[in-house]
């Protein structure tokens, strides 16, 4: 097996994944469902008001936020329920298991970002003055949202009241995160420029990077037991 | 018993000269009755120690993951649980501070409100997992991979955030030491903020030293050395 390597692996596990949520499709319904709930709750709630765009970039990820927090830690619970879990910790290092889970919470959040944007756009009226920002910012959040919750995730799955405690988890966390990527999406609706925003995306970036790597060097602790 | 003694007599001596000496802040400078300034002595110290009890705690939860020795997690949870306490201390000093000074017991957009806020979610959520999982090395582990991911998200909270949006602090950044490196404060401020700053410190440590041998004696008592 050592000719294997190593993205052969993560790619294994991501794909095992993304076929079991095929059959079933839990998590995704979760996701979906949950951010077109809130979607069209404040579509409904605003009415005709028309905020300004800080105050629907702040929804946005509002939306976004409490989506990911009721679907991302479906990957982990369900390997716990179906029984499954056992022979994943025995099938490889947990690295690569991290980095499988990893790419599977990025595919939701992109399927969600793909179905919520244009909704969002249509529903409430607003979008994006400056694109290339709002883009940027959009997926360097999703990275850093999927990073740090996924070892949450591993953690949340072995205690008892699985839903509330990550959110309750994850939010001290995210926090910083959600601080940049707020900034950065209200810079890319009243129509900014990359100027503007360059300490938000540099502490973006670094809160990634470090969240990422810090979750590869404490997963194994978690994922021994 | 000496040490009881000697934090008796500074705390003491730390009370009676916060009062007793000139304010800290000039009646010309300070928004709002310079007396009120007096707070200042209490509500530092009090939020260094609730930051010392954190890194005490992240620094056993480190020695926990290496060594597996359960003492380790009590040491970490009980630092907790005192940086939880003063803490809540720093918060309270805090709001009556700022209803003194800037005319609001809370304030969303001051940042370094936000950042103890979520402090207090921090030790919140921490314990809230303690008390979910039954497994004693179970917990002892994941405890300690959730406060070195919280130290982190902390780090990037209370040091990072609060100087690259600057704009949203109304905290002073040079009452103590100014961008020179000078220490700004008068010298009989600053002797009697020294003494509070240890006098609190030795306080900590104190409650700290005896509530750690009461817990690992209860531990040793009940037979699971």
């Amino acid at each position: 097996m050592e000719s294997v390597n190593w993205t052969a692996k993560v790619l294994a596990v991501t794909g095992k994944d993304i076929t079991s949520e095929f059959r079933t499709r839990f998590a995704v319904n979760a996701i979906v469902m949950f951010a077109l709930v809130t979607l069209t709750v404040v579509s409904f709630a605003l009415g005709v008001l028309s905020p300004s765009g800080e105050i629907m970039a702040a929804m946005f990820w509002i939306i976004l936020f409490f989506a990911a927090m009721s679907g991302l830690a479906q990957t982990f619970i369900k390997e716990e329920e179906s029984g499954t879990a056992l022979i994943l910790k025995l099938s490889c290092p947990g690295t690569i298991i991290f980095f499988g889970k990893f790419l599977f919470n990025l595919l939701l959040l992109i399927v969600l970002a793909v179905l919520i944007v244009p909704l969002f756009i249509v529903l409430l009226n607003s979008s994006a003055e400056n694109w290339a920002v709002f883009i940027i910012g959009l997926l360097l959040g999703i990275i850093g949202l999927a990073g740090a919750t996924t070892i949450i995730a591993a953690i949340v799955s072995k205690a008892s009241i699985k839903g509330a405690l990550f959110t309750v988890l994850s939010f001290p966390i995210l926090m910083p995160l959600l601080a940049a990527v707020i900034e950065i999406t209200k810079t890319a609706f009243i129509g900014g420029t990359f100027g503007d925003i360059s300490a938000p995306i540099q502490m973006l970036i670094a809160y990634d990077v470090v969240m990422i790597t810090l979750s590869v060097m404490l997963f194994d602790f978690v994922w021994r037991y | 018993m000496i040490w009881k003694f000697l934090i008796y007599l500074s705390m003491t001596a730390v009370i009676i000269l916060a009062f007793v000496t000139t304010s800290p802040m000039s009646p010309a400078s300070a928004s709002g009755d310079s007396e009120v300034y007096r707070i200042f002595y209490f509500h530092v110290p009090q939020a260094w120690v609730a930051a010392i009890a954190f890194l005490i705690a992240v620094f056993f939860s480190v020695r926990f993951l290496q060594t597996k020795n359960i003492d380790y997690d009590i040491k970490a949870s009980t630092a907790c649980r005192l940086g939880l306490l003063f803490s809540i201390l720093a918060t309270i000093t805090g709001s009556i501070f700022a209803r003194m000074t800037w005319g609001e017991f809370w304030n969303w957009s001051e940042i370094r409100e936000v950042s103890i806020f979520i402090l207090l979610l921090i030790y919140g959520g921490y314990f809230t997992f303690r008390s979910a999982v039954s497994d004693e090395y179970t917990r002892a582990a994941f405890s300690a991979v959730m406060s070195i991911l919280f130290g982190v998200a902390g780090i990037f909270l209370i040091f990072i955030l609060p100087r690259v949006y600057p704009v949203f602090s109304l905290h002073p950044n040079d009452s103590i030491i100014d961008e020179s490196g000078v220490i700004t404060m008068g010298s009989t401020v600053a002797l009697i903020f020294a003494l509070s700053l240890v006098s609190f410190t030795a306080l900590f440590l104190w409650i700290y030293k005896i509530s750690v041998d009461i817990n690992l004696s209860a531990r040793y008592r009940a037979g699971e050395r």
